[in-house]
C-alpha cells in the first residue's frame, strides 16, 4: 500500500474516532478500548493479510511516537479530574498502590518464569519483566465511563472505578520513564539511572510550566493549540533523541499544566476530544506492528504475564473489599473491572517497541494486547456486575444509550 | 499565528515570551548538542514544535517593534535554520515538505474563497489596468536592468546579446511573480480591511495564473534566443492550454462536493481538509493539474456558488494557524544565507530595480484606472513579497536551461530570500498607514493566519 493512500486510511479512522467522541451518530457503537481497530491492524497487518507492510510498518513510526506521546499529555492535563469532579488524593494514593501492587506481582512472576524458561539473556528478562509489570498496571478509564454511562451508574463505587481507573495513569507513566533511562542505549552516558529520569520529567515539567506561562491570563483557543502542539511535539522530540521515554516526559508535561495553569480545565476540555481521534490510528498502527510468530518459551511468558495480573487484580478486589467501605461484597467483580486496559498500555508497549526493538519487544506488545482483548472480555462486565450488586445500577433496566460525549 | 486585536500584551507578558523564546532554543541546543551524532526521523517532530513554537514567540516579540508575524516566523526559521544553529538541518528542512504542501493548498483554497464576485467586480477596473501595467512594463524594466549589469552576473559571463536578451527575459517573468502566502499572511494578522487589502488579494490572486501564461509565453521565446537554434513552438501553449482547463475543471468538482458536504455534514473539517492537502495535491501532482489554480477555484467556487465560505475560511483559520507558521519558519530555515552573502550587490541591485519599477507600474496602472488615492499610493504595496512560486519558476527555468540553470536558479534564490524578508513588511507598514489595520477580528474573521513560501 502506498504511504498516501494509508496516511488516508488513517485520516479516516480518525475521523470515525471524531465521530465516536462526538457520539451524535454512532450511540453504543465499537467497544469501550477499541480493541476491534488493535485487531484490524493486526489483520491488515504483516502478520496476516500484508495489506500494510514492514517498509509502511516502519514509516510511520514517527506517527506513531507522536499520537502516543498526545494521549501521555491527554492523561496528563486530564488527570486530576473527571468531569467537573476532582479526583480526590486518597483515591489517588490508593489507586498509585494498587498499580504498583499489580506491577509489582506481574513483574516478579514474569521474572521468575523468564529466568527459568526462556533463553533470554538477564538484561531482556528484566527490561521484559519490568515492562509487562507496567503494562498490567494500567486500568482504562474509557471502559469504566462507558458502563457508567451506559447504566447512568451513580453512587461511591461508581466514584471509586472512575477515579482509580484516571489515577492509574500515573504509575506507569513514571515507571516507564526508569525503564528508558535503564535500557542500554540511552544518551547522557554521564548520567545516572535516576539523574536520566529527571531529564525526562524535568523536560516535561519545564515546557509544561512554559505552556502553562504563556497561555497566560487570558485563554484563547486558537494560540493555545499552536503552543500546546509546539511544547509537545519540541519535548517528544527531545526525548525521544536522548532516548528516553517520551510519553513521560509529555505525561508530565500535562500533569504540570493541571496543575499550575489556571485554564487547566479549559486545556482540559480542548484535548480530551481528541483523544479518540489520535487513539484509533494509534491502534491500528499497533495492531500492525503485533507479531505473534515467537518462540513457544516467548508465548508462554506472556500467557504468565497475563494470568498473573487477573490473579493480582482479583486479589486487590479481595483486598479492597475488606478495607474499602463502598466495595464490600462486591470485591472479586470489583478487582475484575480492573483488568481493562487500552490506550496507556499499548502506548507503552509500542514507545518501548520502539526504544529497543526486538523479541522482548514484540513479546510486551503482545501482552499489551492480549491485554486489551481481555480486559475487553472481562472488566466491563464485571463492572457492571459489582455496580448492580452495590446497588448502584439497575441490573435489568439499562439506561439510556450511551453518547459518549466528550468528558471534559 | 493568531490575528491581533486581542488584549494589549504587556510587559510581564512580553518577558514571559522572551524567556519562553530562550527556552525553546535552549532545550533544542541542548538536546542537538548533547547527542549531536543521533540524526532520526524524529527529528522532523521535533523540527515541527521548535519551528511552531519559536515562529509563534518570536512573532509576538517582533510584533512590539512593528514587525509583521511573518518576519517573525522568518527570523526564527533563519535563526534555528542550517546556517546559523543548525538545529533544524537540511536533511530535515527537506522532509518538512509535506507540511509545505499542505499550507499552499490551505492558502490557495482560503485564497479562492475569499474572492467575492461582487468585490471582484468593484476592482475591476483597477484590477485589468494593474495586471496588464505590471506584468508588462515591470517585466520589460527589469529585464533591461538585468541585460544592463549583465557583465557583474556570473553565470552570463561569454553569452551573445541574443542569449543574454533570453536569459534577462525569464528573469522578468521571475520579477513579476507575487507571494500569495505572504500576503494573506499579513492580512489575517493584521486582519485589514479596505481598499489596499481588496486589491491586493485580488491580484495577487489572479497574477497567479498570468504568471504561469507568461512563463510558458518567455521560455517559448527564450529558446531560440539562448539556443541559437530552432524556431518558435506552440506545443507549450497546447500543454498548458490543457493543464489550465483541467484544473479549473478539477477546482470547480472539488469546489462543489466541499459546498455539499459543508451543507450536509459540516463538521470534523479539520481532517477534511488535512485529507485534501495532502491527499488531493499529490493526486494533482500526478494527474499534471496544477493544485494552486484548482485550490484556487474550489475555494472561488464555494464562496461564490454556495453559502458555506464563511464555514470553510473559519476552518481553514483553525488548521492554518499551525501549518501556516510551520510552514513560513520552515521558508525561513531554507534561506540559503551563505548564497545570500556571496550574490547580495547583485541581489540587491535586482531587488531594488523590481520593487522601484513596481511602484512606478502601479503609479500608472491606478492612475489609467481611476483608483481611489489611498489604492494610488498604497497598491504596490503587497506586491513586493516573493517567495515559493517564484523558486518554483526559477527551477522550471533551471531544467529547461541546464546550461546557465543553476546559476540562475543560485540568484533566484538570494533575490527572494531579500524580497521575502523586505515585502511582508512593506506591506504591513503600507496598511498600518492605510488605515486599514484597525479592525477588531470579528470585522474580518476569515482569513488564515500568518505565514511561508509561495
Amino acid at each position: 500500500m502506498n504511504a498516501i493512500a494509508f496516511l488516508l486510511g488513517l485520516l479516516v479512522l480518525s475521523y470515525l474516532g471524531s465521530i465516536l467522541v462526538g457520539g451524535r451518530t454512532i450511540r453504543g457503537f465499537g467497544l469501550a478500548s477499541g480493541a476491534e481497530y488493535l485487531v484490524l491492524g493486526f489483520v491488515l497487518g504483516p502478520q496476516v493479510l500484508s495489506v500494510v507492510g514492514h517498509t509502511l510498518v516502519e514509516a510511520f513510526q514517527p506517527v506513531v511516537l507522536v499520537g502516543v506521546s498526545w494521549l501521555g499529555l491527554v492523561l496528563g492535563v486530564s488527570y486530576l479530574r473527571v468531569g467537573e469532579r476532582r479526583v480526590p488524593l486518597p483515591h489517588i494514593a490508593l489507586s498509585i498502590t494498587l498499580s504498583a501492587l499489580v506491577s509489582a506481582c506481574v513483574s516478579v512472576t514474569v521474572f521468575f518464569g523468564a529466568t527459568y524458561f526462556s533463553p533470554l539473556p538477564r538484561i531482556e528478562v528484566i527490561a521484559f519483566a519490568a515492562t509487562a509489570g507496567i503494562i498490567c498496571s494500567e486500568t482504562t478509564r474509557h471502559s469504566v465511563r462507558w458502563i457508567v454511562e451506559r447504566y447512568a451508574a451513580k453512587g461511591p463505587l461508581a466514584d471509586l472505578a472512575a477515579d482509580t481507573a484516571r489515577a492509574s495513569a500515573l504509575f506507569p507513566a513514571l515507571a516507564l520513564a526508569v525503564v528508558c533511562a535503564w535500557l542500554p542505549g540511552a544518551a547522557l552516558p554521564a548520567f545516572s539511572v535516576l539523574e536520566r529520569v529527571g531529564v525526562s520529567l524535568g523536560l516535561g515539567t519545564v515546557l509544561g510550566g512554559t505552556a502553562a506561562l504563556l497561555l497566560g491570563r487570558e485563554f484563547r483557543r486558537d494560540e493555545s493549540w499552536g503552543i500546546l502542539l509546539g511544547t509537545s511535539l519540541l519535548g517528544t522530540g527531545a526525548a525521544t533523541r536522548l532516548n528516553l521515554s517520551p510519553i513521560s516526559t509529555t505525561f508530565a508535561m500535562g500533569l504540570t499544566l493541571a496543575l499550575v495553569s489556571r485554564h487547566s480545565v479549559d486545556i482540559k476540555a480542548m484535548v480530551t476530544p481528541t483523544e479518540k481521534p489520535v487513539l484509533l490510528p494509534v491502534l491500528l498502527l499497533a495492531g500492525a506492528y503485533v507479531n505473534v510468530k515467537l518462540p513457544m518459551p516467548l508465548l508462554v511468558l506472556v500467557a504468565t504475564a497475563i494470568v498473573a495480573k487477573i490473579l493480582a487484580r482479583v486479589f486487590c478486589g479481595a483486598l479492597l473489599s475488606i478495607t474499602t467501605r463502598s466495595v464490600r461484597g462486591v470485591g472479586l467483580e470489583f478487582g475484575g473491572s480492573m483488568l481493562s486496559c487500552g490506550a496507556l498500555g499499548l502506548a507503552i508497549a509500542l514507545s518501548f517497541a520502539i526504544r529497543h526493538p526486538g523479541v522482548v519487544a514484540d513479546t510486551v506488545l503482545l501482552v499489551a494486547s492480549v491485554g486489551v482483548l481481555l480486559g475487553e472480555w472481562l472488566g466491563p462486565g464485571s463492572l457492571r456486575r459489582a455496580l448492580a450488586r452495590a446497588g448502584e445500577i439497575k441490573p435489568e433496566v439499562p439506561g439510556p444509550q450511551p453518547t459518549l460525549p466528550s468528558e471534559a | 499565528m493568531s490575528g491581533h486585536g486581542g488584549s494589549k500584551k504587556t510587559t510581564g507578558t512580553r518577558a514571559i515570551q522572551a524567556a519562553a523564546l530562550l527556552v525553546t532554543f535552549g532545550v533544542l541546543y541542548g538536546v542537538t548538542r548533547v547527542t549531536p551524532e543521533l540524526e532520526t526521523h524524529l527529528g522532523t517532530v521535533t523540527a515541527i514544535g521548535f519551528l511552531l513554537l519559536a515562529g509563534t514567540l518570536m512573532s509576538e516579540l517582533l510584533e512590539t517593534i512593528g514587525l509583521p508575524h511573518l518576519s517573525g516566523y522568518l527570523l526564527a526559521g533563519i535563526i534555528g535554520g542550517p546556517h546559523i544553529l543548525h538545529l533544524v538541518d537540511h536533511h530535515t528542512v527537506t522532509e518538512l515538505s509535506p507540511v509545505n504542501t499542505l499550507a499552499l493548498s490551505l492558502i490557495a483554497l482560503a485564497g479562492g474563497a475569499e474572492l467575492r464576485l461582487d468585490t471582484l467586480r468593484s476592482v475591476a477596473r483597477g484590477l485589468a489596468w494593474a495586471t496588464l501595467i505590471q506584468s508588462t512594463f515591470v517585466l520589460v524594466c527589469v529585464a533591461s536592468v538585468f541585460l544592463a549589469i549583465a557583465s557583474f552576473i556570473p553565470f552570463t559571463q561569454g553569452m551573445n546579446l541574443k542569449a543574454l536578451i533570453g536569459v534577462a527575459l525569464l528573469w522578468g517573468v521571475l520579477a513579476v511573480s507575487r507571494s500569495p502566502s505572504a500576503c494573506m499572511g499579513i492580512l489575517s494578522q493584521t486582519r485589514a480591511k479596505g481598499p489596499v487589502a481588496t486589491f491586493s488579494l485580488a491580484f495577487i490572486m489572479l497574477s497567479d495564473v498570468v504568471v504561469v501564461i507568461l512563463l510558458a509565453t518567455m521560455l517559448m521565446l527564450a529558446r531560440p534566443l539562448v539556443t541559437g537554434s530552432g524556431g518558435i513552438s506552440l506545443e507549450d501553449f497546447t500543454v498548458l492550454g490543457h493543464e489550465l482547463l483541467g484544473s479549473i475543471a478539477v477546482g470547480v468538482t472539488l469546489g462543489l462536493g466541499l459546498s455539499i458536504y459543508l451543507r450536509l455534514v459540516g463538521h470534523q473539517l479539520l481532517l477534511v481538509l488535512l485529507a485534501i492537502g495532502f491527499g488531493l495535491s499529490d493526486t494533482f501532482a500526478y494527474i499534471h493539474v496544477d493544485s494552486l489554480l484548482a485550490f484556487l477555484a474550489a475555494g472561488f467556487v464555494v464562496t461564490n456558488l454556495s453559502d458555506q465560505g464563511p464555514k470553510l475560511l473559519h476552518s481553514i483559520e483553525q488548521t492554518g494557524s499551525v501549518v501556516f507558521v510551520v510552514f513560513f519558519a520552515t521558508a525561513g530555515a531554507h534561506l540559503d544565507i551563505p548564497l545570500l552573502r556571496k550574490l547580495w550587490p547583485i541581489a540587491v541591485a535586482l531587488c531594488a530595480s523590481r520593487a522601484l519599477f513596481t511602484v512606478i507600474a502601479g503609479r500608472i496602472s491606478s492612475r489609467l484606472a481611476e483608483d481611489p488615492p489611498i489604492l494610488r499610493r498604497w497598491g504596490w504595496s503587497s506586491l513586493v513579497s516573493q517567495a515559493g512560486l517564484a523558486l518554483g519558476l526559477s527551477v522550471v527555468i533551471a531544467k529547461a536551461f541546464p546550461a546557465f540553470g543553476e546559476g540562475f536558479r543560485s540568484l533566484a534564490i538570494a533575490a527572494v530570500a531579500l524580497n521575502e524578508m523586505v515585502g511582508p513588511i512593506l506591506f504591513k507598514f503600507a496598511l498600518d498607514r492605510a488605515g486599514e489595520t484597525d479592525h477588531e477580528p470579528e470585522v474580518r474573521p476569515s482569513l488564515p493566519p500568518a505565514a511561508a513560501t509561495k
